[in-house]
């Protein structure tokens, strides 16, 4: 086989076994053809590098703050709305019902982020899985199943949250309650901050308050939104 | 949650108006999910701003086309492992109950933005004409197979676009000895 065909392959990822075996002895033995290995992997490296500093670029530029014009347009823009919501908001805000959809929003995953394929299937990345896809009533199930065998933080927590999502708030605040609040883990703020949202969902102003003013005091991730909720909620 | 075989294809495509939906639908989770770790809100954007370029690449690499995840989950999964590569440089300690085995096949070229032979190449990249440049990314960066880039760019045989690749790679070797 040509060298060059050879190489094509190593790049594709498709040398054989018996390919392999030649590749690394040319490698050792063929000055010429170690150096053009070297330098392809240095084009590919080249490329890429170019590539995401491209993409950096990009990205960074949306970040940056809108130029003046734009400015000056979405500042009249909201002063408009503003007074126009204004009596609207009014109305609406200390309805509990909507300050809980407008505060929910589904957890994510951060627990087993489930990426390559088949083959570490397990309870845990099942449960996962149903979750992620939507389907609650499912990883309802085996979340219960994984906090009942194994007692850990993180089923009892997605095992609350899927409840939420079928709106099942008083059972979501049973499980909610299960969580021992003096523990301060990843998950306690935001035992917190969802109980209170069923809290408003379920009409019941003054616990949900209680809880909020917790999270509002000291520094963690929903300090900021407990804050703001407590504002429309005064 | 985001349709994603949909948006892998678009990712694909390079469509800019994707690229910033996902990037904005996505900073303000990510940063609430990544506050519990120690660093500052800039460093995170940056470290954000590396999961959302791994992402787009894997897109192009034909990485995640089986992607058992939402595509949520997989951009979080690979920004917490970012996250935890920074603490270690940093010498940090990482939550033991956290290191989770999440794979992520993707390539840190970060050492080598000092090798100067690496420098000269990527100055020379920007020298080529957009055909090669087109073929070698195909070929290295969203690691296409030369059949695959034959279809993709309409060569009548692939003996063709071989020694098209080979006058780009040859190209690219002049103007790095200049």
């Amino acid at each position: 086989m040509e060298n060059e065909t050879l190489l094509h392959k190593y790049f594709e990822q498709q040398l054989s076994d018996e390919e392999k075996v030649l590749f690394t002895s040319l490698l050792q033995n063929d000055a010429a053809f170690a150096k053009e290995v070297e330098y392809q992997k240095n084009v590919k490296k080249a490329i890429t590098l170019n590539e995401r500093e491209a993409l950096k670029q990009k990205l960074k530029s949306y970040e940056a703050k809108p130029k003046f014009r734009t400015a000056y347009w979405y500042s009249a823009a909201v002063v408009i709305l503003f007074l126009g919501g204004i009596t609207w908001f009014q109305l609406q805000r200390t309805s509990p019902e909507k300050l809980y959809q407008e505060y929910y929003q589904s957890y994510p995953n951060v627990v087993a982020p489930t990426v390559r394929g088949d083959n570490e299937r397990n309870l845990k990345s099942d449960a996962f899985y149903e979750y992620d896809s939507g389907n609650y009533e499912k990883s309802l199930t085996l979340f219960s199943k994984i906090y009942a065998d194994e007692g850990v933080d993180y089923a009892l927590f997605y095992k609350a949250m899927s409840l939420l999502e079928l709106e099942r708030h008083e059972e979501a605040i049973a499980s909610f309650d299960q969580f021992k609040t003096a523990d301060n883990n990843a998950f306690s703020p935001f035992v917190k901050w969802y109980k209170a949202l069923s809290y408003l969902k379920l009409n019941e102003k003054e616990k949900a308050v209680l809880l909020l003013q917790e999270l509002a005091k000291e520094e963690n991730p929903q300090q900021f939104k407990a804050k703001e909720l407590l504002d429309v909620l005064k | 949650m985001i349709d994603a075989p949909n948006m892998i294809e678009q990712l694909k495509s390079g469509d800019e108006k994707t690229i910033r939906r996902i990037y904005e639908d996505h900073k303000n989770g990510f940063l609430l999910f990544a506050s519990r770790y120690a660093l500052d809100k800039e460093e995170l954007i940056d470290i954000y701003q590396d999961a959302v370029i791994a992402l787009i690449e894997n897109a192009k690499k034909g990485k995640i086309d089986e992607l058992k995840s939402s595509l949520t989950t997989y951009l979080f999964g690979i920004g917490k492992f970012m996250i935890f590569q920074r603490l270690k440089k940093k010498n940090k300690t990482i939550p033991s109950d956290e290191l989770e085995h999440f794979e992520l096949e993707y390539d840190d070229y970060s050492e080598d933005e000092i090798n100067i032979q690496l420098i000269l190449l990527r100055e020379s990249l920007k020298k080529l004409g957009e055909q090669c440049l087109k073929v070698l990314t195909l070929f290295y960066y969203e690691e296409k197979k030369l059949d695959e880039i034959q279809t993709l760019l309409g060569y009548s045989n692939k003996d063709v676009l071989k020694s098209q690749k080979s006058r780009c790679l040859k190209q690219l070797k002049d103007f790095t000895k200049k």
